[in-house]
């Protein structure tokens, strides 16, 4: 009960964290020279690196699992609004590129297998931990809480507060699919039932 | 002293005298004294001035460059060239006025071409001096041991510290070459016998040195006229017209003969030739090399000798014959024109009032003033109206007509500036300097290369200084052509090329070629890495000082941005240039760049680690 407590104060922190706490941006967030494409190779790429790593820390601290360029170019993600400077759409997509030729990020491709990103605000996936690592999260969690062959439903497992302190809980249900099916070809989980009443037995 | 060293400027040119007016500049020209070639000035450029003719060497110009004064030159002949021998100007140098009782003195004025159609008899070449070493001197004699002929002790053999490494002349009769110990013998035996040197001699007016070529006229030939030879002899005092006694066999000899009728001996004091060390020796040119220089401050009377490979020597010679007709070197000096006489003139106030010194009254207040500035305009008018009555007071009056326009020029209001730079470039090549030929265009564009980078560094007008050590080719262009003052404006094709060659002539600018393509010149001792260095302290000076405004980010930590315009003030810069050497900058990584509603501005590169200015050290600081 005590540790079930912690937990719950562990994970109150961690999402209060987005209420109370700021996300604490890089100072080269501050820096204005940062929101202009660089036309120096080597510089530009140094400058994609450090856009790579904010925009993953800045989906980790608020617990965001796929972003819209158009909504996030006016976020202050990509808005400094204190320094009153901004990503460009075509540098915001040129990061999200540089992120998914990094395997950090990836277009949403919708059922027929088009890519809704190259469109025009176009949402994209932020792996700030990617398929494989969900999948082990999960069947880890799994694991410490001795739920082996117990059948849990897709929405208990985000939702419910006994995910409260993991890092899955609200997660993206198209995510969580993806992490399941990781699990499933390694024969560590079977998913079963259709559409929103699905359920998910791990071994 | 015939040659002379001379200065050069950083462009390798003649520096030149006050008044000095540059003729004509040939390439491709060697040097001869007398039928020798000089070895080290066998290619090189001749400048004709009013005053001098220099000589520039190709190979080492600051070593191996040299002048002539005109004033020293008595004749000067031409020689149209023939077969592969190339044309030459022969310059005969004017007889020294020295007085000394060691000096054979003979008259070689007025004489016949002697100097300049040396017999080939001559078998050694002339020795030459160093001026450190003590005129006089006595020469004894060594008996070669094959055939007993008595030859002079070489004059450079100094028996206290002759090495015995010395090259020794071989025995002008058998050509064998003696020993050393044999001529050392000689030269101590000369030294003891050497009788005292009388100082008595009775000199009255300066008597010229004896060409040195006389040396080699046939011992048969008569001198003309006896009576203008002097002292006689090594040691001899003087003996006026009367007959030469030879030191060693006491034969009285006629006193126009250089060595003894009856025994040989040298009756000749100084300048004793040494031997000719390898006379076969050959450049690119036939002819026989000397095989030392004459030494700045030599006694030495050779006649000098052009050789024009490249042509323009019927140029050069019109130009110096113009040049030695005007004898400008005599201006130099001299005293004005004579004014018009501004003595009191009757009816006139100043006649009236009689004050000690009767040239200016006193006159005070604006009378006073009024009073002079007629009297100055006066004056102004009468030398106007003199110097223009005919060409030659015109000419006479030269300087004085110039002064007299540049302060018109200046208190008319004209831009002081432009006209300043104008005179002080003076002296620029023309194409009509140069002669026709081949290769005169290649020389006339190596000429302005040079005349530019004169230009360019002259501390006095601080071309590039001003410019912050770099400007744009354009801009110096449009200056260059209004230093000239609208004559003799050179093409831009022109100037290109010519600012193109500054690498090739190592001179100090180098011509620049920005990533765009824009051309600039600047030191050659200017590399981009001085230039991002300069602009990185000037960044990480921002960091200290506090900006006017507030800014919204951490100017402590990332200074601030600049732009062109900032940068252009900064370092005086032009603003293109500015532009250039910012994104010059930013290719290398160095800075960053941020475009916003202010424009581009560029910055210290904190988004690449690689080339964040010390990034430990500033947050250590913070």
């Amino acid at each position: 009960m005590v540790r079930k407590h912690a937990d719950w104060w562990a994970a109150m922190d961690c999402l209060g964290a987005s209420n109370k706490n700021p996300f604490a941006f890089p100072s080269s967030y501050s820096f204005p020279p940062f929101f202009t494409r660089q036309p120096n190779t080597s510089t530009h790429h140094a400058q994609l690196q450090k856009w790579s790593s904010l925009v993953q820390a800045y989906c980790r601290h608020h617990r965001l699992f796929k972003l819209s360029l158009t909504d996030s170019l006016d976020s202050d993600l990509f808005h400094n609004k204190k320094i009153g400077k901004r990503l460009g759409r075509e540098d915001a997509r040129e990061v999200v590129e540089f992120m998914r030729k990094e395997g950090r990020a990836e277009w949403v491709v919708d059922d027929k297998g088009k890519t809704r990103g190259a469109g025009e605000g176009g949402e994209f996936w932020v792996w700030w931990r990617n398929v494989e690592e969900w999948a082990g999260l999960i069947a880890e969690w799994v694991d410490e809480t001795a739920q082996k062959n117990t059948v849990l439903t897709l929405y208990e497992l985000t939702e419910s507060e006994a995910t409260l302190s993991q890092e899955f809980h609200g997660m993206d249900p198209e995510l969580l699919q993806k992490a399941l099916s990781v699990l499933v070809k390694r024969g560590k989980a079977q998913v079963f039932g259709q559409e929103d009443q699905q359920g998910v037995k791990f071994f | 002293m015939f040659l002379k060293r001379i200065d050069l400027t950083t462009a390798l040119r003649p520096s030149y005298l006050p008044d000095e007016v540059l003729l004509f500049v040939q390439d491709n020209v060697g040097l001869y004294e007398g039928k020798f070639k000089i070895p080290d000035y066998q290619n090189g450029q001749v400048y004709l001035t009013s005053h001098r003719i220099c000589y520039v060497d190709n190979e080492d110009p600051r070593k191996n460059s040299t002048a002539i004064d005109l004033k020293d030159v008595d004749r000067y002949d031409f020689y149209a060239g023939f077969l592969k021998s190339s044309a030459k100007i022969t310059l005969v140098p004017k007889p020294t006025k020295r007085s000394s009782i060691q000096t054979r003195g003979v008259s070689s004025l007025n004489g016949p071409s002697r100097s300049a159609t040396t017999s080939p008899a001559r078998v050694d070449s002339p020795f030459h001096l160093p001026s450190s070493e003590p005129a006089p001197k006595s020469t004894g004699t060594w008996i070669c041991p094959i055939c007993s002929f008595s030859n002079p002790v070489p004059s450079n053999f100094d028996p206290s510290t002759a090495p015995e490494t010395i090259p020794l002349p071989p025995c002008l009769a058998c050509g064998i070459k003696p020993t050393w110990k044999l001529v050392m013998k000689a030269a101590i035996a000369n030294t003891i016998n050497r009788p005292v040197q009388s100082t008595e001699g009775p000199v009255k007016s300066p008597i010229p040195v004896r060409a040195r070529s006389d040396a080699t006229r046939p011992q048969s030939d008569i001198w003309p006229d006896p009576q203008e030879n002097s002292s006689r002899g090594g040691n001899s005092q003087a003996s006026e017209g009367a007959s030469f006694q030879c030191p060693r066999c006491t034969f009285a000899n006629h006193p126009s003969l250089l060595s003894c009728e009856m025994c040989g001996a040298q009756l000749i004091s100084q300048d004793i030739p040494v031997g000719l060390g390898n006379p076969n020796l050959r450049t690119e040119s036939p002819g026989p090399v000397l095989n030392r220089l004459p030494a700045p401050g030599t006694e030495n009377n050779e006649s000098i000798k052009l050789s024009f490979r490249g042509g323009g020597e019927k140029i050069f010679y019109e130009r110096l014959q113009g040049s030695m007709t005007q004898r400008k070197w005599l201006l130099q000096g001299a005293p004005p024109v004579p004014k018009p006489s501004r003595g009191p003139e009757p009816g006139s106030p100043s006649s009236r009032s009689s004050t000690p010194t009767g040239e200016r009254v006193k006159t005070a207040g604006i009378a006073g003033l009024e009073q002079r500035r007629l009297e100055v305009r006066k004056n102004n008018e009468l030398a106007i109206g003199n110097a223009f009555e005919d060409l030659e007071t015109l000419m006479a009056s030269a300087k004085e007509i110039v002064a007299l326009a540049e302060s018109f020029a200046a208190s008319g209001g004209v831009n002081g500036e432009s006209s300043a730079v104008a005179n002080a470039l003076g002296l620029v090549t023309t194409k009509d300097m140069l002669g026709g030929g081949s290769n005169s265009e290649s020389l006339y564009i190596s000429e302005l290369s040079r005349n530019l980078a004169e230009f360019l560094t002259d501390d006095a007008r601080g071309v590039l200084r001003k410019a912050g050590g770099i400007i744009s080719l354009v801009d110096l262009w449009a200056m260059f052509n209004r230093a000239r003052g609208g004559v003799e404006l050179v093409s831009p094709l022109d100037f290109e090329k010519a600012a193109r060659l500054w690498e090739k002539l190592k001179l100090p600018v180098r011509l620049r070629q920005f990533k765009s393509g824009v051309l600039v010149v600047q030191a050659s001792d200017r590399t981009d890495e001085k230039t991002i260095r300069a602009l990185l302290s000037w960044l990480s000076d921002l960091h200290v000082f506090p900006p006017d405004k507030d800014l919204a980010w951490d100017w402590q930590v990332f200074g601030r941005g600049v732009t062109a315009q900032d940068t252009a003030e900064r370092f005086g810069w032009s603003l293109g240039v500015a532009e250039e050497e910012l994104e010059m900058a930013e290719e290398r990584g160095a800075l960053c760049i941020e475009e916003g509603i202010e424009g581009r501005k560029f910055w210290e590169n904190w988004i690449d680690e690689k080339h964040a200015p010390e990034a430990s050290r500033l947050y250590n600081a913070i």
